[in-house]
């Protein structure tokens, strides 16, 4: 530049040297640095639109010729607590076309159409839209290998196959209701897919390349963004226990029809569900072909009903918190009926239980009792111990569609009203407040909320981001009375309505519920809901489980002959499931005459095959091996099996 | 008159600024020729010979003396108003982009407006010499040469391209303004000249689109913003250094004809701010070395004309770029040297061969 910009030049520009073009070159100068001050400007203005603009305009520009094929990313599995897979993604091809890539619009949609067996007309609409990219949707979504493999085999340009993972439900209607299901999008559409929808979808990724100006793709750059997989939720849920209500739900449906059934479990000591099944059941993988009802309703939460006798543990519980009974020392008659303002309530009983103390009031499961003991708390107290227990408001489990229940208010509150409130009836719950309030009243007094969600993990290393941790809500009653009520449970199961709960060699707790339904305000007569709810051990108890099947077809109406043994075969599986010790410890049972007698078997190794068959005496024995003394047995000794039951004796 | 050495300088200036043109323009041009001819070379090839034809020319013209013009000033122009006549009857005349601005020949097509430009400033340089005095007067001085200008003027508008006559139009009257003329008449001209403006869009309303789209491209950007959003997806994007020469993304049929009218955004677009300092500073130094020849020498039609010829190359350069970067509306004037196009690259470098023949004397 120093060659061309040195002073000559300046002393021409600003120092005229001629006379006669004086005037002439002072105007040559102005307009030399017009032009000057033009360039400049000129430079000026580059420099913004490079330096200050370039950002914006770059990615402008950028987005204009950027096309992007999409890879969706992997939906975050749903796992049991063990990390059993409950909803995974299986890898499907999806079509998606390039319409400016495509040369000849009505032979590619003709082909494409043939493959799919899809409309021509629609097809080439996709085809020729005016878009940089398009989904052929829904026909070109998710394709089999054999579909995709045959367009892959046309070769033609601007026709795309891309990866696109599809959710699947390995155990079909195991658990629905509970995991919901997801739209051809993977979006979340109910249950946990919907709620937990923001965490389990991931970021999709692409493969972006520059095109030109008529949509062709430039060699020149490939970017291939990684998609970044959903997160991994972790139930509380426990696959086997699961599995085992779910066969107990298959068999009710089979032996009774009954209109709906529904088997939950919670650990009581923290809100950990363990199992939540019902029926009608759907299949997440076709959601499509059940009905809304059926899909919709999650029934342990979203089903209300008057609970019947299981609601009695609320009343007992407040009583013994109180301290307005004594259960083995005060005593009440039953003489089959008691008047309340005029209104006569029965027992179910006819006649009567006579002279009971109050433990046999529970055990017997007698109303009038009830009624009594809701007559000596009040309706104050009894009402803010059912509201404590968390009745008549959601229990805030982390799933949609809970229900409240509906309470009687206070003042709206009569003597009969308290009188039918104190056994169950004239208000109405859902299954997850009764087995909350349960464990409760039997975990030491603290209410939980039940929670189904236990952590959320990391997708590629499975470890932990998120842990939720049980909830205490409130204190409701004393480890003293909760103690009471373990107590007064399990002599239900051993010597009252819920003997056919009890299990051999463990000790459960329980209690009945037969409530007729309303419809319309009206009881209807021999529509029952049966449940029970029951927990184990006794005496510390680790699940508590409710069961309630409603209408039952062809057998005695009563929770204790229906859904006690569907209680009792859940929790024998839950015994191995928890790996719950054997005790003799527990209440011994009391018979009628229809029962199996159950009798304590004796110990007898060590001891010679002479003296352990006399010992063993209405027993069958067999044995195994030659020597003389006996070195095991099984069952073993100490615990009660069936009289006359089998004994199976190993000699040395 | 003592006989000076060529100006060199100007020579190889136009040189370089010839052979980065005919680069650029393939760059600019080899996807849009591969496309239409499946010929990449397509455009190259026919500027390159412009080019080749343009150096003989120029360095023919550089030894032709420039008195010769002076003779036959008034041949040349009634040549030039000839072919301005004959370009606008449909079957002679081509239309190319909306214009019936060309000849046909062979290949190629030659646009007499380009040449009318040179015809035009010799006619007036040589007025305003021999009428040195009389242009105080406006009456007697002025509006004689303004008279001539205008119905070329007329002529070129009839075509139309705006572009050149806006480019001719400015040079001349330019060239009037150096002779001495008061200040106050170009004041006048001035008034007139923007009431002129708003003539022409009256008459033709895609003027106006035009204008619109330059104050905000963005409001019509597939109409009439469409070039310059482009032109400045292309800029933009170039940054400081550039993407690199031959890695315009622009030049890929975002960008139309990016060879002709819009090669600067694809330099800076290739080349970044830098590429943009160095072509700017190419066009000054011509300029400025075109001016000092003007100065230097003494006798008054070589004075104007090569002042007239060297603001001629300028001004177009400044209205192309000016369009390009979005200063002005989109006028459609192709940036000398550089653009694709042979009656521009040869009326550019027989300008700078008269002017180098100025410079001898």
């Amino acid at each position: 530049m120093c060659l061309f910009l040195n002073m000559e030049f300046f002393s021409y520009i600003f120092m005229g040297d001629s006379m006669f073009f004086n005037d002439v070159h002072t105007r040559i100068r102005f307009v030399f640095l017009v032009i000057l001050c033009i360039l400049l400007a000129i430079i000026i203005r580059v420099f913004y639109i490079q330096v200050f603009q370039y950002d914006k305009l770059s990615s402008l520009a950028e987005s204009l010729w950027s096309r992007e094929l999409p890879i969706t990313a992997d939906r975050g599995e749903i796992l049991d607590r063990n990390g059993k897979v409950l909803a995974t993604n299986i890898t499907t091809t999806s079509l998606v076309v390039i319409p400016n890539q495509i040369k000849n619009a009505s032979d590619v949609a003709k082909k494409l159409s043939d493959i799919l067996q899809s409309d021509y007309e629609d097809m080439l609409v996709h085809v020729t839209k005016k878009t940089s990219i398009e989904r052929v949707h829904p026909e070109g979504r998710q394709l089999s290998y054999e579909i995709a493999q045959q367009i892959n085999d046309l070769e033609l340009d601007g026709v795309y196959l891309v990866k696109e993972s599809k959710r699947f439900y390995p155990y079909g209607n195991v658990l629905s209701h509970v995991l919901g299901y997801v739209g051809i999008d993977n979006q979340g559409l109910s249950g946990l897919e919907l709620s937990y929808d923001e965490y389990l979808t991931g970021e999709n990724g692409a493969i972006k390349y520059f095109s030109d100006g008529k949509g062709n793709r430039l060699e020149l750059t490939e970017v291939y963004e990684e998609p970044q997989n959903g997160i991994n939720l972790q139930l509380t849920i426990d696959l086997d226990l699961q599995l085992a209500a779910e066969r107990e739900l298959d068999n009710v449906m089979s032996k009774y029809t009954p209109e709906h059934a529904l088997i939950m479990a919670m650990n009581p000591k923290t809100g950990e569900i363990l199992a939540m099944a019902s029926r009608p059941s759907f299949d997440s993988n076709h959601y499509q072909d059940y009905s809304t009802e059926v899909i919709n309703r999650n029934l342990p939460i979203w089903m209300t009903y008057e609970p019947g006798s299981t609601f009695k543990i609320m009343t007992l519980a407040t009583s013994l918190e109180e301290k307005t009974i004594n259960l083995f020392e005060d005593s009440y008659f039953d003489g089959g009926a008691i008047t309340v303002e005029g209104a006569t309530i029965h027992c179910w009983k006819h006649g009567g239980h006579g002279d009971q103390k109050f433990i046999n009031v529970v055990e017997n499961s007698c109303n009038p009792g009830f009624v009594v003991m809701g007559q000596k708390l009040g309706t104050d107290t009894l009402m803010r111990y059912i509201r404590n227990f968390g009745f008549g408001s959601k229990t805030g489990i982390d799933l949609n569609g809970e229900s409240n229940g509906i309470l009687f208010k206070n003042e709206n509150m009569g003597p009969v009203e308290l009188a039918t409130t104190s056994f169950g009836q004239g208000i109405s719950v859902t299954p997850i407040q009764q087995v909350t309030a349960v464990s409760a009243a039997v975990n030491g007094g603290t209410l939980y909320t039940p929670y189904i969600v236990g952590s959320m993990l990391e997708p590629e290393t499975n470890t932990i981001i998120k842990k939720n941790e049980p909830n205490m809500v409130r204190k409701v009653i004393r480890d003293e009375s909760s103690s009471l009520v373990r107590y007064a449970l399990e002599s239900v199961v051993a010597k009252g309505s819920g003997r056919n709960a009890y299990i051999e060699n463990y000790r459960v707790g329980g209690k009945t519920g037969t409530a007729q339904k309303v419809q319309n305000g009206v009881y209807q007569a021999g529509n029952y809901i049966l449940s029970f709810i029951g927990f184990m051990p006794a005496d510390d108890p680790e699940i508590v489980v409710y069961v309630a099947v409603d209408h039952p077809n062809g057998v005695v109406q009563y929770g204790g002959t229906v859904s006690a043994p569907i209680a009792k075969s859940f929790l024998q599986t839950a015994i191995e499931v928890l790996d719950l010790p054997p005790t003799d410890q527990g209440m011994e049972r009391e018979y009628n005459w229809m029962d199996t007698k159950y009798v304590i078997l004796p110990n007898v190794v060590g001891m010679n095959l002479e003296d352990a068959k006399k010992a063993l005496k209405g027993f069958q024995v067999e044995y195994s091996g030659t020597g003389d003394k006996i070195n095991y047995q099984s069952p073993k000794g100490g615990y009660y099996i069936k009289e006359g039951g089998t004994v199976k004796l190993m000699l040395e | 008159m003592k006989q000076n050495k060529m100006d060199k300088v100007l020579f190889f200036l136009v040189l370089l600024i010839g052979i980065f043109g005919i680069v650029m323009i393939y760059s600019a041009s080899s996807i849009w020729a591969e496309y239409k001819f499946h010929d990449a070379f397509k455009f190259i090839k026919a500027q390159g010979i412009f080019f080749l034809v343009g150096i003989v020319l120029m360095n023919f013209l550089s030894k032709l003396d420039y008195h010769l013009y002076e003779k036959k000033s008034n041949l040349i122009l009634g040549i030039c108003f000839i072919l301005l006549t004959l370009v606008l009857i449909p079957g002679i005349g081509t239309v190319r982009n909306g214009s019936r601005s060309w000849f046909g020949l062979g290949g190629f097509g030659i646009q007499p407006s380009e040449f009318a430009k040179i015809g035009l400033i010799i006619y007036t340089a040589k007025y305003l010499s021999r009428n040195q005095k009389n242009m105080r007067d406006i009456k007697k001085g002025v509006l004689p040469i303004l008279f001539v200008i205008g119905v070329f003027f007329f002529l070129i508008m009839l075509e139309p391209d705006f572009g050149t006559a806006m480019v001719i139009v400015l040079t001349l009257v330019c060239m009037i303004f150096v002779s001495g003329v008061k200040i106050s008449f170009f004041v006048k001209i001035g008034v007139m000249g923007l009431l002129g403006i708003v003539g022409l869009i009256i008459i033709a309303p895609y003027r106006m689109a035009r204008i619109v789209s330059f104050l905000n491209p963005w409001t019509d950007p597939l109409g009439s913003g469409f070039q310059i959003i482009q032109s400045l997806y292309a800029i933009g994007p170039g940054g400081l250094l550039g993407q690199g020469f031959l890695n315009s993304h622009q030049k890929h049929f975002y960008l139309p004809e990016p060879q002709t009218d819009f090669i600067f955004s694809i330099i800076s677009e290739e080349f970044g701010f830098l590429g943009v300092l160095i072509v700017v500073s190419f066009f000054f130094l011509i300029f400025y070395r075109s001016l000092r020849i003007s100065m230097n020498h003494n006798d008054s039609f070589g004075k104007y004309l090569s002042f007239g010829l060297s603001f001629g190359i300028i001004i177009q350069a400044v209205l192309n770029l000016c369009v390009v970067i979005g200063l002005i509306p989109v006028t459609g004037v192709t940036l000398p040297f550089l653009s694709y196009g042979g009656s521009s690259l040869l009326v550019s470098m027989a300008s700078i061969g008269i002017i180098l023949n100025v410079s001898r004397k």
